[in-house]
């Protein structure tokens, strides 16, 4: 496992290096960032992941702050801790060229948080069923959040899990109770800094994927009418779990994507 | 019935299940659960109670063990991602086998 001191705190970062070097330049660098409480740096290291690099796209993939392998302190769980950490991040690995983001959920959180502050550091945004941090953000992690720390607290709600979807369900949902019962993370997420509504601070590409059926698809006018350059999909028939559910056709919208906005030559996704 | 008499011992069935319940062993045992039985119908995830971040962890040893033969994160990506709750111990060794024997 690898795991490197990022600013202060230890993170586990993978990283997949192009399989093929591509023509006309450095290969590309995709910086994966996975979804809040039940989610891992696993979601891409077992889907994306291998199919980036093979397509001659260097990987980066790491556990958010209290998620996964990575550290998990009690408190310091604003959007902008988790965008310290990635800046800490690639500093550590050395990366100095515009990387290509891409995260899923409040990963596009993170992602979009990122390029409001640094953007010198992004080169493309691209979001998978997730929302800039402007506030409505805010009310939708704020009940999410606050249901998380009430019912998961409950011996019956977990018991509920273990009947209806499986003991394994259970146990990962008990964990998320202890995570959000155990840090300050329910209170610090709605308490973050966020972005004005006219998204002018965003200023890089966006490439923005959602599921039909999630409300969160509502976003899409709004996303086109703001940013200066935005691409949207919606997938037909799907909810959040876009990136589980349709992996190959997410994998290769984004290979095309980060291949359109690179200089150099990207191997043919088949 | 084939008998592969060029294959080295270690890239037996025996051989990796041997190797791999040596590297889950280490694992498990950072979780106080170094007694559970390990064979090739053990479930990763509901007989060893393993989340994926500890499969990412199990891929990193594996390709240090046997190098870039194995590529059990691409082997899984195949296979999609829901698939991971299935695994079992054997599909793994089974893959290991099969990648070796290419070799």
């Amino acid at each position: 496992m690898s795991r490197i001191l990022a600013g202060e705190l230890k993170m586990h970062v993978q990283r997949m290096k192009p399989e093929v070097v591509p023509e006309g330049g450095p290969a590309p660098i995709v910086v994966f960032i996975h979804g809040l409480l039940i989610d891992s740096l696993a979601s891409y290291y077992f889907s994306l992941g291998p199919a980036f690099s093979a397509a001659g796209i260097d990987v980066i993939m790491y556990d958010l702050r209290g998620h996964g392998r990575t550290e998990r302190p009690e408190s310091g769980y604003r959007l902008e801790q988790f965008v310290s950490d990635l800046d800490a991040l690639l500093g550590e690995l050395d990366v100095t060229e515009p990387v290509h983001l891409v995260g899923n959920s409040f990963g596009g959180s993170v992602a979009f948080g990122y390029a409001a502050t640094h953007p010198e550091r992004v080169a493309t945004v691209t979001c998978i069923e997730g929302e800039p941090p402007v506030d409505s953000w805010i009310s939708n992690m704020k009940y999410i959040l606050d249901r998380a720390k009430t019912e998961l607290a409950q011996e019956e709600t977990i018991t509920w899990f273990a009947q209806e979807h499986g003991h394994h369900q259970a146990r990962v949902f008990q964990a998320v109770g202890q995570f959000v019962q155990k840090t300050t993370i329910a209170d610090d997420i709605p308490a973050s800094a966020r972005i004005e509504p006219d998204l002018s601070a965003l200023t890089c590409p966006v490439f923005a994927i959602f599921g039909g059926d999630s409300e969160l698809s509502e976003q899409v006018p709004w996303l086109e009418a703001s940013l200066a350059s935005c691409r949207t999909v919606v997938i037909p028939d799907q909810g959040h779990s876009v990136l589980v559910q349709k992996t190959a056709q997410t994998t290769e919208l984004i290979v095309e994507w980060v291949r359109e906005h690179s200089r150099s030559v990207l191997v043919e996704a088949n | 019935m084939s008998i592969d008499t060029t294959a080295p011992e270690q890239t037996g069935e025996v051989a990796v299940l041997a190797e791999v319940s040596g590297i889950l062993r280490v694992l498990l045992d950072e979780y106080g659960l170094d007694d559970a039985e390990i064979a090739m119908d053990t479930k990763f995830h509901d007989d060893l109670e393993l989340e994926s971040i500890d499969l990412v962890g199990l891929s990193g040893q594996l390709r240090e063990h046997y190098g870039d033969k194995i590529n059990f994160a691409a082997f899984i990506a195949e296979r999609g991602l829901e698939e991971i709750i299935q695994l079992t111990v054997g599909d793994l060794v089974d893959y290991i086998v099969a990648s070796l024997r290419k070799g």
